[in-house]
Formats: C-alpha cells, structure tokens, sequence
C-alpha cells in the first residue's frame, strides 16, 4: 500500500519526520518497504497483512499512527444526505450474497476536466493513475476510507442496473480496452442491454466517464469477498479495487466515502446532486463486546502489565472500556476492526502498541514428556538414525547430495517407472511426477559433475520416494548410492555398503547375484535373510539415452528396514592368535564367480580370517573370458597359533576343494 | 683386490656426495649381499699369505664405510632423499554430508539443548493438516501466498481435504499435537514445495524448520528468549532480534524476526551493505503464540494450554551465514561446491 505524509496530514497531526515514521510503521507491523521524497511530500510503501483490511485505506493508518504516538484519532465527520430518492435507474441485485449493499448517487452536469493540482498530487503520491477530476475523486474517497467506488457516465446506461453473475459467453471490454469472455464465476454490474463493469474490479469502456459526460452515477457497495476473488481471477484480473473486495470493506466506510465522493464530484466539477438509491441492506456493524483478563494476558505475553497501560493503549487504538470487574476489563472493538474477534486478538493490539520488543525475554523450563515418549518413539528414533547413517556414509568416502523430488513422467517412463503419484498442477513437464526412486536424480546429479570436467563424483542421499498404493500412498525414506566411471567405482560403492553393514549389522551383510530391471549387473543385499535392497551397475545404454558418457553404478535401500534390522551394538571378539596367509593363483573360467571360490575356502577351511583379492589380471594369453585372481588367504583361530604345518595341511585340502570345483589353480 | 677397493670408496664417496638414502647404502655396501661382503667371499681363494693383510684391509674399509653411515644416519635428516615435496597431496578420499543438512543439523541441535525433541513429519500432506486445522480460511487471500502443489490421490474424506505438497512445516505441529499430550517442545525439520519459478533465490523445493512448544504456561516472553538463544548460538554472541507484528492465521500476536546484519553490524555504511541493503536488519524468521483455533482443532483444551511456534528458512538461512548467492547451488551438487562444506 503506498500512501503520502500530506495526505494522512488531512486529518492527523503528525510531528515526526520521515525517519520517525518508518520507525513507528515498522514497529506497529506495517513495514516500510521503500520511502522517498515527492517534492514537498513523502511517499511510504508498506506490506499489508492480509488481516489488516483497514490498513487499505488512510483512515485506518492514520488511527495506527495515533495510537502509537499515544493520541486518540476521530473519524473525519461526514454528513450524509440521502434525500431526494432516485426514481430510475432502479437497482436490481440478483442475489444478496454476492451483494448484500449497494449505493448510487447521481450528479447532473458535471464538467469532466483534469484535476486540480493537490488532487493529482494525492492520487499520484498514492501510486494510482491520474485521469480525470471525477475518476480521480472516487480513487481519492478509496483512498481515504477503503471502500473502492465508482463512476458511470449516466446516459450511456441503458434500463435499469442489475448485480448479477454473468451468462456464459458474455463478452466484456474493461477500461484496459481488453476483451474478455465471461462465465458464471464472473459477477457483474449490467444494464438491460449490456454489461457495464466486472462488479467490484473494474468498469466497461463503454460506460466510462469522459470529457463528453453530462451526468454521472457513483456507484459504490459491498460485493462478497469470494464472490470477488473468483471472479477477478477468471479474468485474470488483480485491481485496487478488487484487492480491498478480497480482503474487507467497511460498511460504515461506504457510506462517509460515496457522500464525500458525491460532495467533491459537486464542487470540483460544478455539478448538482441529482439523488440517491439504495438495494439491499447495509451489513450490521454489530461492535464486538470482548471481555479480557488481565491475568491471563500478563502470564499469555509472560510479563506483568499495569491496568493503567494497559487501559491508555486500548483507547488510543480506539477500544472503548465498557466495564472493569477487577482483573477483568470488557471493551467495545473499534467500529474499523472487525478482524477483532477474540481476547488472543486483543493481546496482539495491545503488546505491538507497546512494543514486541520492549517486552521482557527469558527462557522456559521445557518439560521433557514422560519418559521422553517422544525423542524414543519412533520417529524420534528415525531421525536419529539417519543422521547416524548420514555420517557413515560421509565416513566412506560419499559425497551427501540433495536433489529435487519431482521428476519428469516421461524420463521415468524410460526406466519402466509408470503411474507414479502426478501433480494435479505442476509447473513444468520436467516436474510433474514424485519420484518412486533416486535413480535418476542421482544419474542426472552425476551428469552435471561429469559434463563440468569433475571426476569420479560419488554421492549418497537420503531421502524420500513415493509410490501410490491402491487409492492411497506410500512415502518411505530410502538411503541411494551412486558413482560412475571405471569399475573400481563400483567395488568403492560396493566396499563402501559393506562398512556399513560392518557398524550397523555387525557385518552380515550378504550380496547375491540378482536380477534388477534396468540393470545388466546386480547384486542383491541381504541380511539373514531379509532384503534391504540392490547395488549394480546401470544397463549402458540407458545411460547412453540420458546422455551419461560413464557407466553409472547405483545401489538403493530401505532406510526403514535398515533402521528394523540394526543389531544391537555388543563387542565381536577377534582373535589375539597371529595369521597366517597362503597365496593362491586361481584362474576363473567365464561362469566361474569369486564368490564360489569364497564360500568353497571359508567352508574348506573353518578357521579364515579374511581374504584379500591382492591380484587380477585379464589378458590375450588367458582363455577367452576368464579371469587370473591372486588370492591371498588369512589363516587364524581363536585359541592357538596355527603352526606351519596345520596351515599347510589345511591349505592344501583348499586347494584340492578349489580344483575338484573347476577353478583353476596356477 | 687394490682396484677392487679403490672401486669401492670412491663408489661410497659419489653416492654420498648425491645424497642417497643411507639406509640404501648400507644395505649396497655393507649388506650380506652387499659389496664389502662380496670382496670378503673372494678373499678365500686368495694366498695364505696375502689374505691376513687383506682381511686386514676389508675389515678397515668395512669400519669406516659403517662409521660414515651412521655418523649420516644420526645427523639430522634434512633431505636425505632427493624429494620434491611440493608435488600435490593425494590419496585421501573425503565424503561429507550436504551443507543443507550441516545446517538443519546445527538449527535442531541448538533447540535440542533446550529440550526440543526432533520429529520429522511427511511431504504429502491433506488440507486438513496443511490448511484447515492451521486457521486458513478456505477461499481467503491468506491461501493465495501460499499457491500449493496439489496432487492426484484421492481425498481421505471431504474434511481432510486433497492431497497435496506440504508448502510449510507448520502442518507437522498439527500431526503430532493430534496425537499427543502437552506438555511438549518440538523441532520438525524437511523439505517444503510451492509453485515457484526457479532464479536465483527461489525454487519450488526449499528446506525449513519448524518448533513449537505447548503447556500451560508457555509464554511470549520465552518465545523471544528461546528465538534470542538460537541467535546467539546460530549466529554470534552479538547477535540482536528485533520483533515486527506480522500475521500468519496460526498465530496470534505474530512476528518477524530479523537479526542483525552480520556483515555491516547495523552500522549501514553509506555504500549500502550487500548483505542488509543498507536496512542493517535481515529477515530470517516467522513466529507467534499459537492460535487457540488451532490447539481446539488438534483436541486440546486452549483454556487451560498456551503455545508458541516459529519457522525458518533453512537455505535462506544457509545462503546468509556463508555467503551463497545463488539457491540453484544446492540441487546442482557440483562437488566444488559441496567439498567446501
């Protein structure tokens, strides 16, 4: 809302320079957003709360600015006349929830002219457009009092006047010379013949006052706010006038802002009033009798507040003290603040008058509940848990990222993924689904790095996916792991899930060989039993349809099912015996997997205590497809040191386990 | 034998003038395959009565070499190798967790010490629990500034209302006041959607963090002061708030809250500081004692219950303390940007 100093000046006086003012506005909870100097003026641009309808109009700020200077602010006095009734245009109003009152006042022979000096200066100080004396009169009053008014040029209104919605079809061109299509959702002010303004946004050029004008209807009422707000956004419209509709106008305002609408329209245009009407009825202002407790207020705001301050602010911002029991006050809101409705409303008035921050600070004793039910629920658990996986993760070696939750239907259409949970209204179609997976967040993630020149990104995120579940939804967490690159990318990932099996399971993590759609290689993760989930590596040539030059490594898990499936941290022995280690050169045919030499050595030998791949080697000189592993095996039990020979004893029945199995010893 | 050990010292005397490694020497010289040994081995098939002599004549040479070496070996090792230690560093692989998440961690934490309990709350959300039981009218203004992301999942019921993206954290308040009793001090950090066109400060996906506390004297003077605490610990010690009425339908009497400006002090030099825009006051919070419609609406009692509650920008909040100009930064992921943090 932008408003001029010599305007509220009218009917305030204020002492306080520029400076001061921004300072009270801004304490009082209109901010000032920007203020500078107009010539002899000052204009100031505050944000408007949407429930202080009253700070649309100067009235209102002007009682705002008082109160906080300490001063009491009366209403400018208007006198109303509402004699000689009009016989015609009669006023028809359709329905009386879209418009429950509505004003007309003739003015005969006006002389449509610019305005005078002062005028335009408050009407161009007030950030509106100047036009002509009658026009800028009605956007002076809407100004002054809130309430948004009219001018129809009389003779150009054919029959009577009808507050109606539109029929569908109804064409309409505004004073913007814009054509539009109306429907249902539209409610307008019509003659009998046409549609002469979007009631309550803006008016019909061919209605519209001019220089050849000769009699002049103001109009002015009060539309529903939804009524309004409809109709404004099916015609893509947001105006002065429909902003104050949306939000409250005041029916007491109405009145005192068409009078001094119509007396201005008489003097400053040499015309003569020419009568009144009325249809429907004026909304009772019905001032709100609340009463207030003291004590309740003082141990609501957590500071002792004198009955005296307390009385000395109300009344400056225009409550009226009816009674005092005690502690107990009861008082009648000011006739402008209907937005005043309940005690909590009126510790809120009182404590900004006297100052957010003049009241005291201290800190609570924050009771924890009962056995801290809820940091020990589950959901407390929850969070704890991730971050407990978040630093493993980081420990590792990964990198955290944090992508976006929407995806595009189309790219995850490419990865199988259909019917995933769609926006009703999505902005872009690169964001019109939730994502049931990382993958592709993660891949794209590991574009942008790789198209930027920066290598061997490895990112981890933690994050959630949605899926639908019959009518309804699933939202689960999910820990994904994703690298690209050569294939010692991969075995980091993969080593990388095993450091955290190791803290999180006490190792028993299991991979097997799967099968995963979209991936030419996968392994499968579970523990006793249980699938966690999937690490692989991306089949190439989706990765290739998404324009990833790398191959793409991928693995993801239910962080639900991790968080289930933790073991209880309790210590593993380790043997105090030394180790002792054999090497074994062993050529894997195609077909062959490390795995089965693996499990063939731990159950040949009993007593291994690691084995490391120190050695591989894949060349012309092998058999197609094979591959030479160097195994370097770690011999080692609980209770003794293994002599030479055991260990050769028990190695040698490896050996001879490993060869009976078709691997080949070399 | 005479050339052999003349070969010998001058060999030593070359290598030590290079600079090599003492230990190496040693092991080529005086080791059991080293030089000196292998002259020994030959002394053997020497005359009887030339091998004293020589023996004699290995054993001196064999001394000096080893008084040399260790005179080497105890002077202080400057560069015994020749070594350029200027060469990058490698090697190390470092991961980290995302700046987001430093930061969310660090918001929660503060409040834990006061005895906030953290409990995270869900992306998809209904009306109910994002509008209606938060003091939204339906139809109002209020709802325009907060344009939301709907989505295609029927509606539980016609008073839960659609389905949508949670556009604030505020709807966890409901979720867990539904179903719990005062009193109680909760932290609820996540992700929040609105319909957004991304630049350089907005986006349609941003992070926030959301408290609040219930009892039946929680008040507003402990509302500043806990706002007060996490300033003080988030910020610098010197940090000042400065409380403006606002309105948010959940809360009644509302505030923002702007902190000092950490870059100009509130001194707002004359060049206008780029942090402030010269007002020496930033935004970074919204807060209120929560409105007694709202604690009716969750079952509990608002005569006998009082609450406050604030929410906060988490990457707004980032992008102030280390200086990050541009939001995009974080849904990027460029590892330059995410190593430096």
């Amino acid at each position: 809302m932008r408003f001029s100093l010599n305007f509220i000046k009218e009917f305030l006086d204020i002492d306080a320079d520029a400076e001061g003012l921004v300072e009270i506005l801004t304490q009082a909870g209109m901010e000032v957003e920007h203020y500078q100097k107009a010539g002899n003026d000052w204009i100031f641009d505050i944000e408007v709360t949407t429930n202080r309808y009253d700070w649309l109009s100067l009235v209102g700020i002007a009682r705002e600015i008082a109160a906080c200077l300490h001063k009491q602010f009366k209403l400018p006095s208007v006198k109303l006349v509402k004699k000689p009734l009009l016989g015609s245009p009669r006023i028809v109003i359709e329905n009386l929830k879209d418009c429950p009152y509505y004003i007309g006042r003739v003015i005969r022979g006006p002389k449509i002219a610019p305005s005078p000096g002062w005028l335009k200066d408050r009407v161009a100080n007030c950030g509106l457009s100047v036009i002509s004396n009658a026009v800028d009169i009605t956007n002076y009053c809407m100004l002054k009092w809130g309430n948004p008014l009219h001018v129809f040029d009389l003779d150009k209104i054919e029959g009577n006047i009808y507050i109606r919605r539109a029929r569908s079809g109804e064409k309409f061109v505004g004073i913007d010379e814009k054509e539009r299509n109306l429907s249902v959702e539209n409610l307008v002010i019509a003659d009998d013949k046409k549609v002469i303004a979007l009631a309550g946004v803006m008016g019909a050029k061919n209605t519209e006052v001019g220089p050849g004008t000769r009699n002049i209807f103001l109009e002015a009422a009060i539309f529903s706010p939804i009524s309004v707000r409809r109709s404004r956004r099916a015609a893509g419209l947001d105006t002065d006038s429909s902003y104050r509709f949306e939000r409250m106008v005041h029916p007491d305002c109405l009145e005192y802002a068409a009078q001094e609408a119509g007396d201005k329209i008489v003097e400053l245009c040499s015309g003569t009033f020419g009568g009144y009407a009325a249809a429907g009825k004026k909304p009772p202002v019905k001032q709100q009798k609340l009463t207030i407790d003291l004590d309740h207020m003082n141990r609501y705001l957590g500071q002792e507040f004198s009955g005296v301050k307390v009385k000395s602010i109300l009344a400056n911002l225009g409550f009226s003290l009816i009674k005092t029991a005690g502690q107990k006050m009861t008082l009648l809101v000011p006739q402008l603040r209907l937005d005043v409705k309940r005690e909590v409303d009126v510790y809120e008035e009182f404590s900004r008058v006297y100052g957010y921050n003049n009241i005291r600070t201290s800190i609570p004793f924050l009771v924890p509940q009962e056995k801290r039910a809820l940091s020990t629920g589950p959901l407390g658990k929850l969070y704890r848990f991730k971050n407990d996986l978040r630093a493993l993760m980081a420990s590792v070696g990964l990198r955290e990222a944090v992508t976006y939750s929407l995806e595009s239907s189309a790219q995850l259409a490419q990865l199988g993924e259909k019917d995933c949970i769609s926006l009703s209204n999505p902005m872009r179609s690169q964001e019109d689904v939730l994502r049931p997976t990382l993958l592709l967040s993660l891949l794209k993630a590991c574009r942008y790095n790789l198209n930027r020149g920066n290598n061997s990104p490895r990112f981890f995120e933690i994050a959630d996916v949605y899926a639908k579940a019959g009518r309804s939804f699933q939202e689960a967490c999910v820990l994904a792991v994703a690298a690209c690159g050569g294939q010692e990318e991969f075995f980091r990932l993969k080593q990388a899930v095993a450091e955290m099996s190791g803290v999180l399971f006490s190792g028993k993590i299991v991979f097997s060989v799967g099968a995963r759609p979209n991936f030419s290689n996968a392994l499968i993760i579970t523990i006793e039993g249980q699938v966690y989930g999937f690490l692989g590596k991306l089949d190439s040539n989706i990765g290739a349809s998404l324009d990833l030059k790398e191959d793409f490594y991928f693995g993801e898990f239910d962080v639900g099912l991790l968080y289930a499936g933790r073991q209880e941290k309790l210590l593993r022995r380790f043997s105090v015996y030394p180790a002792v280690y054999r090497d074994i050169s062993a050529l894997f045919a195609s077909g062959k997997k490390f795995k089965d030499a693996e499990v063939l050595i731990r159950s040949t030998a009993g007593a291994v205590n690691r084995l490391d791949v120190i050695d591989s080697y894949r060349g012309k000189d092998l058999p197609a497809g094979s591959l030479a592993l160097t195994i370097r095996v770690f011999y080692q039990a609980d209770d003794r040191t293994l002599t030479s020979a055991e260990v050769d004893e028990i190695h040698t029945r490896v050996r001879v386990r490993l060869e009976q199995s078709g691997i080949g010893l070399r | 034998m005479e050339e052999e050990l003349k070969k010998i010292q001058d060999g030593f005397a070359a290598d030590t003038a290079q600079g090599l490694d003492p230990q190496a020497l040693r092991v080529k010289y005086l080791g059991r395959k080293g030089l000196v040994n292998d002259l020994f081995s030959r002394l053997a098939q020497m005359p009887a009565e030339d091998k004293a002599a020589w023996g004699r004549r290995l054993n001196e040479l064999k001394n000096s070499l080893d008084q040399s070496l260790k005179e080497k070996m105890a002077a202080p090792a400057v560069f015994r190798e020749a070594l350029d230690l200027t060469l990058p560093g490698k090697g190390v692989i470092r991961g980290s967790s995302h700046v987001l998440s430093q930061v969310s961690r660090q918001i929660c934490s503060i409040f834990e010490k006061l005895g906030f309990e953290v409990i995270e709350g869900p992306d998809i959300e209904d009306e109910w629990h994002n509008f209606t039981a938060l003091n939204f009218p339906a139809d109002h203004p209020s709802r325009d500034s907060f344009d939301t992301f709907f989505l295609d999942i029927p509606a539980v019921s016609v008073s839960a209302g659609r389905h949508l993206l949670r556009c604030h954290t505020s709807p966890n308040q409901i979720r867990v006041m539904e179903k719990n009793k005062p009193p109680m001090a909760v932290i609820s950090p996540g992700r929040v959607y609105r319909p957004d066109e991304v630049d350089a400060t907005h986006s349609f996906m941003f992070h926030q963090v959301e408290g609040f506390a219930v009892s039946r004297d929680i008040n507003f003077s402990h509302l500043k002061g806990v706002l007060f605490h996490f300033a003080q610990g988030f910020f610098s010690a010197e940090s000042r708030l400065r409380f403006r009425p606002h309105f948010f339908p959940f809360t009644e009497p509302s505030a923002e809250v702007d902190v000092s400006c950490f870059k100009c002090q509130n001194k707002r030099p004359e060049g206008k500081c780029s942090l402030c825009k010269g007002k020496g006051w930033i935004e970074i919070l919204g807060c209120g004692m929560i409105h007694p419609n709202v604690l009716e609406f969750c079952g509990i009692d608002s005569a006998k219950f009082q609450g406050f509650a604030f929410g906060m920008g988490v990457d707004r909040i980032a992008m102030l303390k280390y200086g990050i100009d541009d939001i995009r930064l974080f849904t990027e992921n460029d590892v330059r940007f995410l190593d430096q943090f």
